[in-house]
C-alpha cells in the first residue's frame, strides 16, 4: 500500500515534472493547488514551454516566476551583505535554499525563498552572532524563558534580521534540536563540507544535503503543507542520483549519523508521490517503521502535507493529524521531563494571552 | 473534476473574482455595489476565488466572518454585517500579490476618450474622493485603487470595482448629482465606509484599455488654495516607484514600465482644497495637452 494523494494533487506532482493539457478551469483548480503548496513559481518552470496555455493561465505564471526571481535576488543580497562577514577561521555552512542556489542546482528553479540558514561549528556561534549583531542584524526581543529555549533545547538561535529586510536569518549550530531523540555532534558534518566556488561559504556533502532535508521535512513543527519540501528531496535525489556511487554513500552516511529513519520517509514519500526513481533495493536496505506504524504515518502525513479541501477551513480530519503530527514533533525534541513543563507553561501564557487580547479586524478600505 | 462549491463570478475588467458565501446580506450588498455586471456563475477560471463564511453564531462579542483563500485564513475576520468590505479589502489585497504579470501603482485612474488620467496616492490624500467626482463630472472610471499598467503595451487596463468612501468624504461625494452609494458601514477601524458605485457606461467598458496621457499626485488639504506645479519626468518616475505596490519585485521590467510611462504623460502635482476648483484645473490642463 502506499500513502495516496488526491487526483487533483497528483496531478499537480505529475505536472512539476512534465507538460500536461487542460482547460481553463482545470487550470484554474490546478493553480489554487500549487498556491496552497507554494509550488505555483515550480509550476509555472515546469509548465513554460506548454504549447496551447491560456493567456490568463501564462499571466499567472509570469507573475509567480517574477516573485520567485524577485526573492531570489533578496536572498542574494543578503548573502552579498553575509560574505563580508565570513573570512572567519570556521566554515559557515549554507542550509537548503541558499546553498542550493549558489551551487546552481536544477532544483532551485521556481524555488520560493523564505529565510536564509546558515550553520556554524557550536563553539563559534556567539562569534558568529555577534559579527551578524555588530553588522546590524537584530532579533526582537525575547523573554527570558523563550531565550533559554533557544539557547539550551534548540539548535538554533533566536531568528535574525536586518531592519527593513524581508527575509529573516536563522543561525544554526546543529541540523536536530539538541535535545532530541535524533541528536548527533554535527563535527561529521562540518569535516565534509564544500566550499562553494566564488563564494566564502560553505555547503553541506551532497548525501548531508538529502539527509537535512529529510530532517527537516519530517522532524519540524506541524508540517502543514510540507509536501514542497517532499519536493525538495525528489528534486535533490534526481539531480544527484546520477554520481557514482551515490546511493551507497548516502544509505552509508545515513547509518553513520542515525538519520535512517528520517530518509526512508524521505525516499518513501518521493517514492509514493512524485514517482522519484529510487532504486528498490536503496529503500529495502532501510529499516522501515514497524507496519501499524506505517500505515499510521502514511495516513497522517498525507493529510498534513498534501492540499486539502481549498474552498474553506481545513476539514478536522485534517485538523486533527496536524495536531498529532504536532504531538509527535515535541515528542521527538525533547524528553518528557522538559517537554511537559514546557507545554504546559506554554499554554498557560497562550490562554492568558487569548483572554487579554482584543483582537481587531483590519481597516476595510486600506491597501 | 467535481466543483461542488456554488461561486458567484465577478469580471471587473483586468481580473475575474469568484466568490462563494452562504451569507445573504452579502449578496444583497454586492447586487447594489455591482449593479451593472451581469451576475455570472461560470466555472472558468478566477484570479482571485474565495469563500466568506459566517463564524461561530455563540461568539459574545458578535458573529463573525472569515475570508478563506486556498484553504487559509490570511485576515483576521471582521463582523459579519461587513462581509462585503472584506472581500473588496481581501480581494484586492491577494489581487496585488497576484497580477505581478501588470506594474500596479496605487493610483485612481479616469480617462476622457480612452486618454487615461492616472491619479497616484497613498493613503488620505483624497485619491479616491477626486476619482469618484471626476466619473460624476463624465470621466471614465477605470479603477479607485491599481493602475494597472501592461509593460508590454504602456496601456492601463479598467478594474472597475466599487470605491471605498471613508468618513466625511461620504458625504461630499453622496451629495453630488448621480452619486450612487453602497451600504453604510459604520465603525470600522478607519471610520465609516460605503461604497461609490462607477456608472453604468464605466462597467461597461470594462474590457476596452486605455492610453496613459497625464499623471496627477493628488493630496488634499481643508482649506488649501489651489496649486497645480509640473514635475519633471525623473521626479515623476520616482514618485511612480513610491506609489506602487510592486514597483521592486519587477526589477528591470517595473523601472522600464515606469520611465516609459512618464515619458509618454504630462505630470502634475495637485494641492487641493476644494474638489470643484481641482476638477476645473484638472480639465483645463488635460485639455491643454497637445
Amino acid at each position: 500500500m502506499s500513502p495516496r494523494a488526491s487526483a487533483e494533487t497528483a496531478l499537480l506532482l505529475r505536472a512539476l515534472h512534465a507538460p500536461i493539457e487542460l482547460d481553463e478551469p482545470g487550470w484554474d483548480s490546478l493553480l489554487r493547488r500549487a498556491r496552497a503548496s507554494g509550488l505555483h513559481a515550480r509550476l509555472a518552470a515546469a509548465q513554460a514551454a506548454t504549447p496551447g496555455l491560456p493567456d490568463v493561465v501564462r499571466r499567472h505564471f509570469l507573475s509567480a516566476t517574477r516573485i520567485a526571481a524577485y526573492r531570489r535576488k533578496l536572498m542574494e543580497a543578503e548573502l552579498f551583505q553575509l560574505a563580508a562577514l565570513c573570512d572567519t577561521g570556521f566554515p559557515v555552512v549554507l542550509l537548503k535554499g541558499a546553498a542550493y542556489a549558489l551551487q546552481r542546482r536544477r532544483m532551485a528553479t521556481g524555488r520560493f525563498v523564505s529565510d536564509v540558514d546558515l550553520l556554524v561549528p557550536a563553539a563559534h556561534l556567539r562569534t558568529m552572532e555577534q559579527a551578524l549583531r555588530a553588522a546590524g542584524w537584530r532579533s526582537e526581543a525575547l523573554s527570558p524563558y523563550d531565550e533559554r529555549y533557544y539557547r539550551d533545547w534548540s539548535h538554533e538561535t533566536p531568528p535574525l534580521r536586518f531592519p527593513g529586510h524581508s527575509l529573516e536569518l536563522d543561525l544554526h549550530h546543529a541540523i536536530t534540536p539538541v535535545t532530541g531523540s535524533l541528536a548527533f555532534d554535527p563535527a561529521p558534518l562540518f569535516a565534509r563540507a564544500e566550499p562553494i566556488a566564488g563564494t566564502p561559504f560553505h555547503a553541506l556533502a551532497t548525501e548531508d544535503q538529502v539527509l537535512h532535508a529529510c530532517v527537516h521535512c519530517f522532524h519540524d513543527g506541524d508540517l502543514a503543507l510540507r509536501v514542497r519540501e517532499v519536493v525538495d528531496i525528489d528534486g535533490l535525489l534526481r539531480e544527484l542520483a546520477g554520481q557514482a556511487g551515490f546511493w551507497d554513500r548516502l544509505l552509508a552516511r545515513a547509518a553513520e549519523l542515525g538519520l535512517q529513519r528520517p530518509l526512508w520517509y524521505g525516499l518513501h514519500f518521493a517514492r509514493a508521490w512524485l514517482d522519484c526513481p529510487v532504486p528498490g533495493a536503496v529503500l529495502a536496505a532501510l529499516p522501515p517503521p514497524a507496519a501499524p506504524l506505517r500505515r499510521i504515518m502514511d495516513t497522517l502525513v498525507a493529510l498534513t502535507m498534501l492540499p486539502g479541501d481549498l474552498d474553506g477551513p481545513p476539514s478536522p480530519g485534517v485538523r486533527l493529524a496536524r495536531a498529532a503530527m504536532l504531538a509527535r514533533y515535541h515528542r521527538l525534541r525533547m524528553p518528557a521531563h522538559l517537554l511537559l513543563p514546557h507545554l504546559v507553561r506554554k499554554t498557560l501564557l497562550r490562554l492568558r494571552a487569548s483572554v487579554a487580547a482584543k483582537k481587531e479586524a483590519p481597516d476595510a478600505g486600506a491597501p | 473534476m467535481i466543483e461542488a462549491t456554488p461561486y458567484r463570478v465577478l469580471d471587473v475588467g483586468a481580473a475575474k473574482l469568484a466568490l462563494h458565501s452562504p451569507i445573504e446580506r452579502l449578496h444583497a450588498d454586492l447586487d447594489r455595489v455591482y449593479p451593472h455586471l451581469p451576475g455570472t456563475t461560470d466555472s472558468g477560471f478566477a484570479d482571485v476565488r474565495v469563500s466568506l463564511l459566517p463564524g461561530s453564531p455563540l461568539r459574545l462579542r458578535g458573529r463573525q466572518v472569515s475570508l478563506w483563500s486556498e484553504g487559509e485564513r490570511p485576515f483576521e475576520p471582521y463582523p459579519i454585517h461587513s462581509a462585503l468590505p472584506l472581500f473588496e479589502w481581501g480581494s484586492n489585497y491577494l489581487l496585488s500579490q497576484r497580477l505581478n504579470a501588470y506594474l500596479l501603482l496605487h493610483a485612481g485612474v479616469v480617462a476622457r476618450d480612452d486618454l487615461a488620467l492616472i491619479l497616484p496616492a497613498s493613503p488620505g490624500s483624497g485619491k479616491t474622493t477626486l476619482t469618484c467626482a471626476l466619473n460624476l463630472a463624465g470621466w471614465r472610471f477605470l479603477s479607485d485603487e491599481f493602475a494597472v499598467i501592461d509593460p508590454d503595451t504602456g496601456e492601463v487596463l479598467p478594474m472597475v470595482r466599487p470605491a471605498p468612501l471613508k468618513n466625511r468624504s461620504i458625504a461630499v461625494i453622496g451629495e453630488r448629482d448621480a452619486a450612487v452609494l453602497g451600504p453604510l458601514y459604520p465603525g470600522t477601524r478607519k471610520g465609516d465606509v460605503a461604497h461609490f458605485v462607477p456608472d453604468r457606461d464605466s462597467t461597461l467598458a470594462r474590457h476596452r484599455r486605455a492610453r496613459p496621457r497625464a499623471v496627477m499626485f493628488p493630496r488634499f488639504e481643508a482649506g488649501a488654495r489651489l496649486h497645480c506645479k509640473p514635475l519633471d519626468s525623473a521626479t515623476a518616475v520616482m514618485r511612480l516607484g513610491l506609489n506602487s505596490f510592486n514597483y521592486r519585485a519587477l526589477g528591470p521590467v517595473g523601472f522600464h514600465a515606469a520611465v516609459e510611462l512618464a515619458r509618454r504623460t504630462k505630470a502634475w502635482e495637485l494641492h487641493y482644497g476644494d474638489l470643484d476648483e481641482a476638477i476645473a484645473c484638472i480639465e483645463t490642463l488635460f485639455a491643454s495637452l497637445p
